[in-house]
């Protein structure tokens, strides 16, 4: 019977060693994780805290030192639970030579998809990420965005049940980023579980249940988005429609009520959403549509079937 | 019933993979500039040593063939060797190999498929330089009675051909690329052994003289023993002036190729490019020079044990058998692709070992 944690570490350690086998750097240290079934849990961290190193060793890519790691029920070796995982390097890692439609038709092979299940999903994925123009041009001579949005298709081929997203917004402009955190919504929606990492503190804070940071390879904070960032020792009221003497007013009433000083402020929008607001105004097709083979269980019209289709 | 079928399901997917995997690194192999460089000067040196050779002493064919199989062995080394260090050493470093295994994909399948890519490159590169050492020994003076003059003629009709097959080649693969995108490389790579063998069929059509032959003639009659009296066949003649004989001794070289192809993938594991390089090119001299270094060698000592390790090259160079007028037979061609078999066994099977725990960054 499955748990209902996806990912779990105990007293996980990566210690990089030389050619001699002497420790160079203790890369990740007695990392305790949980991720629930269904949750985008952010792994935040600065540069060389040991995010990658935890998602390739979830990924069996590295092998811990010491601890032990579950992923869906299995170690992270197991085939039959790597065949249930989407992943999307740090950087998209594409066979230069190859074009879009082939490195989908490549992957789908890994999966040991059927010729129709790959060829339905390889044109979903490519009107998906919005790359059906440029489906028979060499991904080596793509920007780094475009080149993300196929690593990003890649990813997305088996229909995961947990994704693996390590940076997944590097290199997309903010109409890209916009899409992609949009995806990760709907994606955890139809109940896949994500894992992603980022230097971008306000995606995860846009997309993520829960986060955890890490810091020299040790874990420093870890729970719900919410509950980290909220200031429990002061309260802020937000009121639509009233004018500056009224609020005046209002703000004097409170002080002579509560004897404290009180702050007031006019709510503005991030700098992201104004973007947003005057960048793509009307430009709805920005948003990524999520394939339909994402949406829900398939007919499988071949008996060789592939990955697990998630559930909506 | 289950178990058996998903034991056909992990069959099928792994056949899928291998493909998949196979495939591309031959794509992604051809592609390099620096495999059709190696295979076309393979195949021009090759052409072109019986217009350049000065010592002759009649054995214009023999240093033409000897060549065009030499040729085949270090170019066809050298592009086994950077074939395999650009698709598993290569791909660890750039991270390409990290996003494939982190599919359900075995690591030792991956190199199984790896070296068949490899292998299929090579085997292409075997084909143009097959062709090629054919053309160049019929290419090279021969001593001719024709008449009443004796003397050396060579056959600049087939090298003509055979030059103007390259050139078509490259125009054809220029021409699919600007026109129809396709890869420059590949249909290149693709293309000149095609063009090669073209001109091998082709060769068979006219002597070394320009003269055509006609092309249905009578069916010799073996063995009557007495005048016709009987209708014989009208049959299609093809005179294929080229000594057959150099197949099967290429065919061992082919072996050879696919034991350092394995040898290879299994050091990339480890290894950068340049030290892959470095220790097949020690191990094709030991491997040559191994009749005499480790002869009479204890079994029990550093020399017995390298003459044990080291495969035996000295096995699939039989140029001068066929230099005496001998040939190979094919018993002992499936028994030294056997041997080739087993070393390409042993060696992929400790390349999966080193590659096992390997971290992949």
């Amino acid at each position: 019977m499955e748990t209902r944690q996806v990912i779990e570490t105990r007293g996980v350690r990566k210690t990089f060693r030389d050619f001699w086998r002497r420790p160079v750097v203790e890369a990740v240290k007695d990392l305790n994780l949980s991720v629930a079934r269904g949750e985008v849990f952010g792994l935040l961290g600065p540069n060389g805290s040991g995010k990658s190193t935890t998602l390739k060793m979830l990924l069996g890519l590295l092998r811990p030192t010491a601890g032990t790691i579950r992923v869906l029920d299995a170690p992270p070796q197991a085939l039959q639970a790597r065949a249930r995982i989407g992943y999307l390097p740090e950087i998209s890692h594409l066979h230069p030579f190859l074009t879009p439609r082939e490195t989908l038709r490549y992957y789908a092979s890994l999966f040991g998809l059927g010729r129709r299940e790959t060829e339905r999903r390889t044109e979903e994925l490519l009107e998906m990420v919005d790359l059906t123009q440029a489906a028979d041009r060499a991904v080596g001579r793509f920007s780094k965005g475009m080149a993300r949005r196929v690593g990003l298709a890649q990813a997305l081929m088996n229909a995961p049940e947990l994704l693996i997203l390590d940076e997944p917004t590097s290199g997309l402009d903010p109409l890209g980023a916009r899409a992609v955190k949009d995806l990760v919504r709907t994606l955890a929606g139809a109940g896949v579980t994500v894992l992603m990492t980022s230097h971008l503190l306000a995606d995860v804070e846009d997309v993520c249940d829960r986060v955890a940071i890490l810091d020299c390879g040790a874990l420093c904070a870890e729970g719900r988005t919410d509950d980290l960032l909220r200031q429990p020792d002061a309260v802020r009221f937000e009121i639509e429609g009233m004018d500056d003497a009224a609020a005046r007013e209002a703000r004097s009433a409170l002080e002579t009520r509560f004897g404290r000083p009180v702050r007031q402020s006019y709510p503005s929008l991030t700098l992201e959403r104004y973007f947003l607001q005057v960048v793509a105004d009307g430009r709805t097709s920005d948003a990524f549509r999520l394939a339909p083979f994402l949406l829900g269980p398939q007919p499988d019209p071949e008996p060789s079937g592939g990955a697990p289709c998630a559930t909506a | 019933m289950t178990v058996r079928s998903s034991s056909q399901h992990s069959l099928r997917r792994g056949g899928r993979q291998l493909l998949a995997l196979a495939g591309t690194t031959v794509i992604e192999s051809i592609q390099q500039p620096a495999a059709l460089l190696m295979l076309l000067t393979a195949v021009v040196t090759t052409l072109l040593v019986p217009v350049f050779q000065f010592h002759r002493f009649g054995e214009d064919g023999r240093l033409a063939r000897d060549s065009g199989l030499s040729c085949m062995l270090i170019f066809g080394m050298a592009l086994a060797v950077s074939s395999a260090g650009h698709a598993v050493a290569g791909e660890l470093t750039r991270g390409t190999a990290a996003a494939v295994l982190g599919k359900p994909v075995a690591r030792p399948l991956f190199l199984l498929a790896k070296w068949v890519g490899v292998l299929g490159v090579v085997t292409l590169f075997w084909c143009a330089q097959l062709a090629a050492t054919l053309l160049a020994e019929r290419i090279s003076a021969h001593f001719l009675i024709r008449g009443d003059t004796a003397g050396y003629a060579s056959d600049p009709i087939t090298l003509l051909l055979a030059l103007t097959g390259l050139a078509v080649a490259l125009f054809i693969a220029a021409a699919r690329h600007a026109v129809l995108r396709r890869r420059f490389g590949v249909s290149a790579f693709l293309g000149i052994p095609i063009s090669q063998g073209i001109v091998v069929l082709i060769s068979g059509f006219y002597n070394r003289f320009g003269q055509l032959y006609p092309l249905y003639g009578e069916a010799a009659c073996e063995g009557c023993g007495s005048a016709h009296t009987h209708e014989t066949a009208q049959v299609w003649l093809y005179h294929a002036e080229l000594n057959l004989r150099v197949i099967p001794a290429a065919l061992l070289l082919l072996f050879v190729l696919a034991v350092f192809a394995a040898l290879a993938v299994a050091l990339a594991t480890r290894l950068p490019t340049g030290s892959v390089l470095t220790v097949c090119a020690m191990t094709l001299l030991l491997g040559l020079a191994g009749d005499a270094l480790f002869a009479n060698a204890a079994r029990f000592s550093a020399r017995g044990l390298l003459a044990g390790v080291l495969p035996d090259l000295q096995h699939f160079w039989l140029c001068d058998r066929i230099a005496r007028g001998g040939s190979v037979p094919g018993r002992y061609v499936a028994e030294a692709g056997l041997y080739a078999l087993t070393c390409c066994a042993l060696f992929l099977t400790a390349g999966s070992v080193a590659f096992r725990n390997r971290d992949l960054g």
